[in-house]
């Protein structure tokens, strides 16, 4: 798949691989806990003894935290793009294989919620579903980023069923169709073999680029306080250290860094997909 | 006799923001068992619309079918859509103008020609791979077993075009739509394409029905010809009598646009002046009126029934070449 990529993909795809390497071996790793705090060495700096990239005001210590968020940041960004991904292909699909009226009414609604801002809507929906009946009480925290992961999917639904959509859209008018159904097969036959594998490389190339949106929009929720309150993400470090950006610096851009490393590496490798699969089109 | 596919008062119109477009109108097709019949037509004549109707393709909200169309003892046209499938690939089945677009591009060639028979004769995977190596070698492509490995970008047109006949031919179907199989080949593999089917006709013992715009394709490959003109049936005979004695001037315009070998270089070929009357207002008359050498009044003030000869050469027109009516 990477074969005749350029340099700033490779380098893109190996930072995605190293990063989920990391959440995935992280608890193994000889590091200190990301949950204690060192008071012997509060807000250290980077290459400090014992902390490899300091410490924040508090003491913990961050590539700690920058692991052990990324578990939360990734799991959030690739579970719900994996189900919002795979609803709205199975929306978008249905849909444009069906057309008439159904279609009609799917499309209006992906396009009323594409209307409303990523933002916003995450928002909204964070805010209505993860409350309790009596505000006193904390909604509990394994509650709260299934919240998290639902508002997400239900953002990422529309964006992915519109492509998937208008892919299904072109490919059932290739006469490939025409031919498999004057051959007898059935429509879900004809959906499964005919058009699901030539829909996915869109599928695939977009969802790339959603998990990168998806890893902003957590950011920007954390920040915005109905993000991950327990335990830690990127959002949560970015969120729990704004205030002490002029004291120590370097505990606002070691998770900024990550971030905005990733999710220019899901946009690389994502827009890499894409231009694979226009040259593949072109190549017939 | 009676026939394996038998039109009726077939009509196909589409819903157009203009008004209604009249694609097919009220055309009478018999296909005997065992026969080819050639539908020939330019551009916009219906030819395509007429076949696709006649198979129930035509599943856009916008179109409406109209007319009987019995196929093999089931009249297709008030079946449910289940047994209208139970006819498609062990009934009839299709070839393709561009078997560019016809195939996809993202499966193997094994994956394509054994699909049909996986899930129409319910075969196993391994013995559909065999017969499609089998079908793969009816339809003349060497190296069978190597060419169910490749993807369909690696072949070249003509060879594209076996592989759909190959599909087509799958389940042994008793009549093949084959339309325009030849358009967007080259002229040598045009002419290997179609013996290939003049070849599978005889030993399958296969009905075809033959779309084309080339009247000189039809001339050896067909026993009847029917030729279409803005979704009519404007002469229909069988395809010796057509060419011994055409009826229709719109036959006989096309016929004098084929260039010929023997005509003297450097003289313009002989087009169809003007064009289909516009299918949504149709003008009155003959809708060949206004491109017609021989038109008299008559012809744009009434529009001709189909007349027959007493040998049973039909014929949409005022005054026949020939003479008569």
């Amino acid at each position: 798949m990477l074969a005749r990529a350029d340099t700033f993909t490779r380098v893109a795809a190996g930072w995605l691989a190293f990063i989920a390497a990391l959440a995935i071996v992280g608890p193994v790793l000889p590091l200190p806990d990301f949950a204690e705090a060192d008071f012997e060495a509060m807000g250290v700096g980077v290459f400090s003894p014992g902390h490899l990239l300091g410490t924040d005001s508090n003491g913990y210590d961050l590539l700690a935290n920058v692991i052990a968020g990324s578990r939360l940041s990734l799991l959030i960004a690739v579970v719900s793009v994996g189900i919002g991904g795979a609803l709205g292909a199975a929306i978008g699909i249905a849909s444009a294989y069906r057309r008439g009226r159904a279609d009609y009414v799917v499309n209006t609604a992906f396009n009323i919620v594409l209307a409303i801002p990523n933002l916003v809507l995450g928002l909204a929906l964070v805010a209505v579903l993860a409350t309790t009946a009596d505000p006193s009480i904390p909604v509990a925290p394994a509650r709260r980023v299934v919240v998290l992961i639902v508002s997400l999917t239900i953002v990422i639904v529309p964006i992915l069923g519109r492509i998937a959509r208008g892919a299904t859209l072109s490919w059932t008018s290739r006469e490939f169709v025409v031919a498999a159904k004057t051959m007898g097969m059935k429509d879900l036959d004809i959906i499964r073999r005919h058009i699901v594998p030539n829909v996915l490389p869109a599928i695939y190339a977009v969802g790339v680029l959603a998990v990168g949106v998806v890893i902003v929009a957590e950011g920007a929720l954390s920040l915005l306080g109905v993000g991950i309150t327990e335990g830690t993400s990127w959002g949560a470090m970015i969120s729990r250290v704004r205030g002490e950006i002029e004291y120590t610096p370097h505990a606002m851009i070691v998770p900024v860094v990550a971030l905005a490393l990733t999710v220019i590496a899901c946009n690389q490798v994502g827009d890499y997909l894409r231009s694979r699969l226009d040259l593949r089109e072109s190549r017939l | 006799m009676t026939a394996l596919l038998a039109l009726r008062d077939v009509s196909v119109a589409f819903d157009t923001p203009r008004g209604s477009l009249q694609a097919v109108r009220s055309v009478d097709l018999d296909v005997p068992a065992g026969e080819s019949v050639g539908v020939v037509g330019e551009s916009g004549s219906g030819k395509t619309v007429l076949c696709r109707g006649a198979m129930g393709l035509l599943t856009t909200s916008n179109a409406h079918r109209t007319g009987s169309v019995v196929f093999d003892g089931h009249d297709l046209s008030v079946a449910p859509r289940d047994v209208v499938r139970e006819q498609f690939g062990t009934g009839m089945s299709m070839i393709f103008q561009d078997p560019m677009t016809a195939l996809n591009p993202v499966r193997r060639i094994g994956a394509q020609v054994s699909e049909a028979l996986r899930v129409r004769l319910g075969m196993g995977k391994a013995d559909a791979m065999a017969r499609s190596a089998e079908l793969l070698r009816l339809v003349r492509i060497p190296d069978p077993t190597e060419m169910l490995r490749k993807f369909p970008y690696q072949l070249s047109g003509g060879m594209r075009q076996r592989v759909m006949i190959a599909m087509a031919i799958a389940c042994r179907p008793k009549l093949l739509f084959a339309d325009e199989p030849t358009t967007a080949l080259d002229v040598t593999v045009q002419a290997q394409i179609l013996e290939l089917l003049r070849d599978l006709r005889r030993e399958l013992g296969m009905s075809m029905v033959l779309i084309t715009h080339d009247l000189g394709v039809v001339a050896g490959n067909t026993d009847r010809v029917a030729v279409m003109y803005a979704g009519e049936v404007v002469e229909q005979a069988p395809t010796r009598a057509l060419f011994a004695r055409m009826r229709m001037p719109y036959t006989e315009a096309l016929l004098n646009s084929i260039p010929k070998v023997d005509q003297p270089s450097g003289q313009k070929l002989q087009v169809i002046e003007g064009r289909l009357p516009d299918p949504v207002n149709r003008p009155s008359g003959c809708g060949f009126a206004d491109r017609c050498p021989y038109v008299q009044p008559k012809c744009r003030a009434e529009h001709p029934p189909l007349a027959a000869d007493p040998d049973g050469h039909l014929y949409r027109c005022w005054y026949p070449l020939g003479g008569a009516r």
